[in-house]
């Protein structure tokens, strides 16, 4: 990968620099748009003080945080487990192939009304959610994984008379690391989709309950610095994995 | 000592086209501490055999004894070297080295002692902390051989080793393996499609034909080591099996 300067990417500030200010002389220059229906810049910023102030967007993006990461944890620990399970047995996988076609693309929002009749409201209907979302993803790649453990590399392993256990621990394992790695680079971005939705439904408290709810109470500004703390939560996360895969050499 | 009796390999070919016959009724005996070469036209079953040998594979007739045991699947005391070395690419040389000892549940510290002892003898000391896609091809082969050879093993199963190397790099890695082989009672089967290589390194040759895989020949390579290629003798060695082995292509 190449390295890039600070001045390198400065060139990326360029557009969004321009939006800005265009967006400021519609918005709050020449009140082109009521803010009641789209806010400028200025609000968002007031807005953004003011919640900072409080306190209430860092509890609500703890709050956020804490289920994305323990519904992916919960639906990484079922996925890669899963995962190795099925791509080591061809009977097991083909028994689980057709639930996993058919459950894979239902669209993790739809498990919303039965999130809310079995777990309520609160932070439990949210990680179901997300595990449903996430979990998915990362046993299907986790399988694709084991089934990509090239034979050479097992067959090494059985001539020095590795038992099953090892083999599943020193070759299956890290060949399938970078594939579990890409999974859950996948899982957090539909976590954060699914986080903002479950909240939104089934919950009082985190950013998409934030987004929902300063909506009615007409302060779109807040409604913006909502959704703009998920998009650079997102662009954190997904640098943090790009990095880690860009350290995995096999 | 591996006792290959009546051993035939088929491979369904599960469509329409007719099953393929790898190996016909094949018999061989290959006695213990020998360096036995199979050498043959491309597809006439030699990798196929070794594969079966080692356990990877079972015959559809046949049984094949080591040391008067069955083979039924891979065992450490069997090691094998792949043509395309197969190193763990997660592991860095040194780890790669000591994989079958960890394996075994050698003592961390003593089998890395041992490692840095073989890698040393084929000067790849200082890459000890490297990867295997740092490596060049023959480095790679280096330590994919120490990784089998450190095992200790009875025997050693080696599938066509240096056939990607250049010839500088296959000719220092030939003398260097056949250095530390014939201090040994390791018995060695060595697939190749080189005859010049054959006859460098072993005290049997043996000659498959093709389609069906069959053994065509078996000789005797009795050459004094260590062994010179610009001797007569190797050289008319080479051209007779060479010549067998164009006979074989033809038919």
């Amino acid at each position: 990968m190449k390295e890039y300067k600070l001045t390198d990417k400065l060139d990326l500030l360029i557009l969004p620099i321009i939006l800005v200010i265009i967006w400021y002389f519609v918005c709050d220059f020449f009140m082109l748009v009521p803010s009641y229906m789209f806010p400028g810049p200025i609000d968002v910023l007031n807005s953004f003080i003011r919640l900072t102030l409080s306190g209430k967007l860092f509890k609500d993006i703890i709050d956020t945080l804490y289920k994305v990461l323990l519904g992916l944890f919960l639906a990484a620990a079922v996925g890669i487990t899963g995962g190795i399970i099925l791509g080591w047995s061809k009977k097991l996988e083909r028994l689980c192939s057709l639930i996993i076609s058919i459950l894979r693309p239902i669209p993790p929002i739809a498990w919303i009304p039965f999130s809310i009749l079995w777990f309520g409201i609160g932070t439990t209907p949210a990680v179901f959610i997300i595990f449903m979302g996430c979990v998915f993803p990362i046993l299907v790649s986790t399988i694709d994984g084991v089934h990509r453990t090239k034979g050479v590399l097992i067959e090494a392993a059985q001539s020095f008379g590795a038992s099953n256990t090892q083999m599943l621990t020193d070759v299956i394992l890290p060949s399938t690391f970078p594939y579990i790695v890409s999974g859950l680079k996948v899982g957090i971005g539909i976590a954060l989709m699914c986080t903002i939705s479950g909240e939104m439904i089934g919950s009082s408290s985190g950013i998409g309950y934030m987004i929902l709810t300063s909506t009615s109470l007409f302060d779109t500004g807040s409604t913006i610095v909502g959704m703009l703390v998920i998009g650079i939560i997102g662009i954190i996360f997904d640098y943090i994995f790009t990095k880690i895969q860009e350290r995995i050499f096999w | 000592m591996f006792e290959i009796e009546n051993v035939s390999k088929i491979y369904d070919s599960k469509g329409d086209k007719e099953d393929v016959l790898a190996l016909d009724n094949i018999n061989l005996t290959i006695e213990t501490g020998k360096f036995v070469c199979f050498v043959g036209p491309s597809g006439c079953g030699k990798t196929t055999l070794l594969r079966l040998m080692e356990g990877f594979e079972k015959p559809t007739e046949g049984t094949i004894k080591d040391d008067g045991v069955i083979v039924l699947e891979p065992s450490r005391e069997r090691g094998f070297i792949f043509q395309d070395y197969s190193l763990f690419p997660w592991l860095n040389v040194l780890d790669n080295v000591t994989f079958g000892l960890d394996i075994a549940g050698l003592p961390k510290e003593e089998s890395r002692q041992r490692a840095l002892k073989y890698l040393e003898a084929v000067g790849l000391e200082e890459f000890a902390n490297s990867y295997p896609h740092e490596l060049s091809g023959g480095m790679k082969q280096r330590v994919a051989i120490i990784r089998s050879i450190i095992n200790k093993s009875k025997s050693l199963l080696m599938d066509e080793p240096f056939s990607a190397l250049d010839v500088q790099t296959k000719h220092k890695l030939q003398e260097h393996f056949i250095n530390t082989w014939k201090d040994r009672d390791t018995t060695v089967i060595f697939v190749t499609h080189d005859v010049d290589e054959a006859v460098f390194l072993s005290d049997q040759v043996v000659v498959f034909s093709r389609r069906p895989g069959r053994i065509k020949r078996v000789f005797e390579n009795n050459l004094p080591r260590p062994r010179n290629r610009a001797d007569a003798e190797f050289q008319s060695l080479v051209s007779e099996i060479t010549k067998d082995i164009d006979e074989s292509e033809d038919e």
